[in-house]
Formats: structure tokens, sequence, C-alpha cells
């Protein structure tokens, strides 16, 4: 897919998810000044013009979409650390807080996993489940879970599918992926997207402080 | 890989040899000649302004290439990596000795640096008059390689006690254009990922504060699946002993 290769940009459409858990509300959209107005439900593919923010977003075509604050995110099912399958729609009817990290034992994702431990129970209060997403295997994530004594749930994103799917930009001109953090509400509504490399542990606390107003 | 303390098994190898002070000697006359030209130069022209500025942007670029250099040679490779072994394996005991760089004699600290130094300024050089480059780029060229070569008596410098230092380097320390002793020793702290400039040390705030040696380790792992060591704690035998210890163990 294209997304990983235009991170950062704000995309002028959305797409409306087509699989059977979402809602059959028509879909709110991204909070972007320059969105365009028209719905589209599924993907559509435009011959006529390519997606360039910059100039006249009103004229481009929805080319792909990611997943922004108002979205229903696609639902997926991954292999979490003890190798059993887990799906997104599982947590529906309380908040969750799913984080898309780099890898296993870098330093960055580590700080944020050991943030998001020392912080648990703040989440457990506002009854949210936290949820970290890495490419890295289930043996892997066992691993990390272990040595840092990780109460929460990691998942497996087998070839970074879900990554791509959900539009999770990347950073330093594609090399890095990206860290971002999404809040979905009971409903399953996303309420935030939070972006930041290299600053782990904000996380948690921009996390939280939805959470108090949710 | 056992690591050796120099200082207490081999003691005489940290004193200076002929070939030690010949390389040393050939650095000083490779960085004193840019400079020498970027005085004529600017003699003739009248304009001091320009290689002077050269010269001050020299010295600051010399800092940050003394951070990326220590930042790689820390991180990878290992003492069979081709060019750069020996070099890694000595920042690996200085981690673990960081007292018997003040041990070295002088020739004896700088001559690896000085042979990098002839062998990088000799072509640049011979480019530069080619080019019938004016004072500046002189000026540039020789401060940039003489902080770069005697980094490594500022390193020294920045280990040794304070009352041993002579007083005038312990006030360029203390104004910032040397590396001080509380800088470098921020370095000296497991997992040794911060302070690695070790010229003046101006650009580690911005370094660790941007976290730049992160990006670049993060890179390098995405890419070529290759760990830095600054990622795990020091295996056992490379953790750093104290000075003391280590003398009263050897007596």
């Amino acid at each position: 897919m294209a997304c990983t290769s235009l991170p950062k940009h704000p995309l002028t459409l959305l797409r409306a998810p087509i699989n059977k858990s979402s809602p059959p509300s028509p879909p709110a959209f991204p909070s972007l000044s320059n969105a365009s107005h028209s719905q589209f439900f599924g993907i559509k593919l435009s011959a006529s013009s390519l997606p360039n923010p910059s100039h006249s977003p009103k004229r481009s075509m929805l080319v792909f979409a990611k997943v922004s604050e108002g979205n229903v995110p696609p639902s997926f099912t991954l292999k979490d650390q003890d190798g059993k399958n887990v799906s997104l729609s599982k947590f529906k009817g309380k908040p969750v807080v799913l984080y898309f990290y780099p890898a296993d034992e870098t330093p960055g994702c580590t700080k944020q996993a050991c943030a998001f431990r020392d912080s648990y129970e703040k989440f457990k209060k506002a009854g949210a489940e936290v949820v970290g997403i890495s490419g890295d295997d289930p043996s892997s994530h066992k691993a990390f879970a272990k040595k840092y004594r990780l109460p929460f749930t990691l998942l497996s994103d087998d070839g970074n599918k879900v990554r791509k799917q959900w539009g999770v930009p990347s950073d330093l001109f594609g090399t890095l992926p990206g860290r971002q953090t999404y809040v979905i509400d009971k409903n399953g509504v996303v309420r935030l997207v939070y972006n930041n490399q290299f600053q782990p542990e904000k996380h948690v606390d921009e996390t939280l402080k939805l959470l108090q107003t949710l | 890989m056992k690591p050796t303390n120099v200082a207490i098994d081999d003691p005489t190898s940290l004193r200076s040899t002929w070939s030690h002070r010949a390389w040393v000697a050939s650095g000083f006359a490779s960085v004193l000649t840019p400079l020498a030209k970027s005085a004529v130069a600017a003699a003739d022209s009248g304009s001091v302004f320009e290689p002077l500025l050269a010269a001050y942007a020299g010295y600051v670029l010399a800092d940050l290439a003394s951070g990326v250099f220590h930042w790689a040679v820390d991180n990878y490779g290992g003492p069979s990596t081709p060019v750069f072994g020996s070099q890694i394996e000595a920042f690996q005991g200085h981690h673990r000795w960081p007292w018997t760089i003040t041990r070295r004699e002088f020739a004896n600290n700088l001559h690896p640096l000085a042979r990098a130094v002839i062998f990088t300024v000799l072509p640049i050089e011979a480019l530069l008059d080619v080019m019938e480059a004016g004072a500046a780029a002189h000026a540039f060229v020789g401060i940039c390689a003489g902080c770069v070569m005697l980094s490594q008596q500022f390193h020294a410098w920045a280990h040794e006690k304070a009352r041993r230092v002579p007083r005038a380097v312990a006030a360029l320390q203390a104004a910032g254009v040397l590396v001080s002793r509380q800088m470098h020793g921020a370095h000296h702290r497991p997992p040794y990922n911060i302070n690695y400039c070790i010229v003046s040390g101006a650009w580690n705030g911005v370094l660790d504060e941007y976290k730049v040696f992160e990006a670049m380790e993060m890179i390098l792992f995405f890419r070529f699946a290759v760990r830095p060591r600054s990622w795990s704690e020091p295996r056992p035998e490379w953790r750093e002993e104290e000075e003391e210890a280590e003398e009263a163990a050897a007596l």
C-alpha cells in the first residue's frame, strides 16, 4: 500500500469501514481543515488527480485512508505474546489505548512500555485496556513482557499489515516505524491519535488526559 | 574477549616510543602548515575576520566530529574490525579503567589520531593548493584537524584530578572552551549513551536533547539489524573499576 510512503500528510477523505462490526451510521470526517465534503464508502482509486495536500485538496479524490479521530477503525485479529488470537472487537464496551511502537528491546519502546506499566493502575481506574502493537513475533513479545513485567497485551503485527492499514506514518524518511497511539472509546470510535517518536513517556500523559474526559 | 588493564599488566605500553613521537610530530607539522599558509594569506590580504571565523567553525565542527566518532566506536564493531579494531578495543578498555588515560604519555595518547589527521589533511591541503584556496579555507582545515588531534589530550585532562590539571587548562574547562571533568563524567555512566563530544562538549546538549544518536541507532537497527552496545548494560567483565581498588589489587 502507498500509506507508508506519504508520512504525516493529512488525507482529505476517509474510508468507511466495510467490515461487519462497524456501526451503520455515516462515518465522521477527520478534523482536517482541507477536508473535502464528499462521502465515500469503500476505497476508490482515482486516476484524475494524485493526493497533493499543498495544492487544492478539494480536487483530490480518495486514494487511501488512514484511521483518524472520529473514525471507527478496521478490526483485526493478531496473536498476543502467548500465541493466542486477539481481536480488536474483544475490547468493545471499554476504552482501549492501542499503541503502535517500533520494536521490542529498543530504548524508546522500553521506556514507553515501562511508562504504561507504571501508570497501569490509572488506566485500569479509567476502565481502559492498554494494548501494544509492533511487528515483532509473539516470542519476542513474551520475552520483552517478562523482562519488564508488563501487565498488558502485546500483539504481533505480522508483516506490519495493521500498521499500514491504519496509516501509521513512518519517521525519518520512512526508515523508522512511527510511534503512534490511538485511544478508542467504548463504542469503538477513535478519540485521540497521538504521535511522538522520541518522547515515548508523553504517550502515557496524553492518553490519560483524554481518558479523563471520556 | 578478556579485557587487559594495560596500566597494571603492561605499564610500559603507556610510555611514548620514538615511533609515537614521530607520528605526533608529523601530525603537528600537517596541522601547522595550513595554519601558516592561512596566516601568510591573511597578512597579504589584510583581512583577518574571515580566517578567524573559519577557524572558529573548524573548532566547532571538530567537537561534533569527535562525538560522532566516539559514538560509533563505543557502540559498533569490535577488536577485529578492520582499521578501527584497536581503537574500539581501546575505548572499551577506557570505559573499564577510565583513569588509565591519565597515565599515558603525550605521544602515546595522541599518535593514533595524529596518524588519522595526517592522512586526511595531506590530500585536502593538496586539493586546496590546486584550487588556490584563501586564508579561511586553510584556517578551517588547520584548526579543525588540530582540535581533532588534540582531542585525546583534552579527553585526558577531563579525566585528570582537578589539582593536577594546569591552571590555564582548568580555566578553559570552566569556561566551556575545553570539555570539563563534569561534562565528560556524565558519559562514564552505564549505558554510556550521552555526552559523546570531547573537544569542547558544546554539541552535547543539542545532540542529547534531540536524541540524535538514538535516532541514528534506531535507523541502523531497522536497516541492518545491528544493536548498539549502549542498548544493553555492559557485560560484567567490562564494568568500570575504581582506580584505588584496582591499584590496591595490583599491590
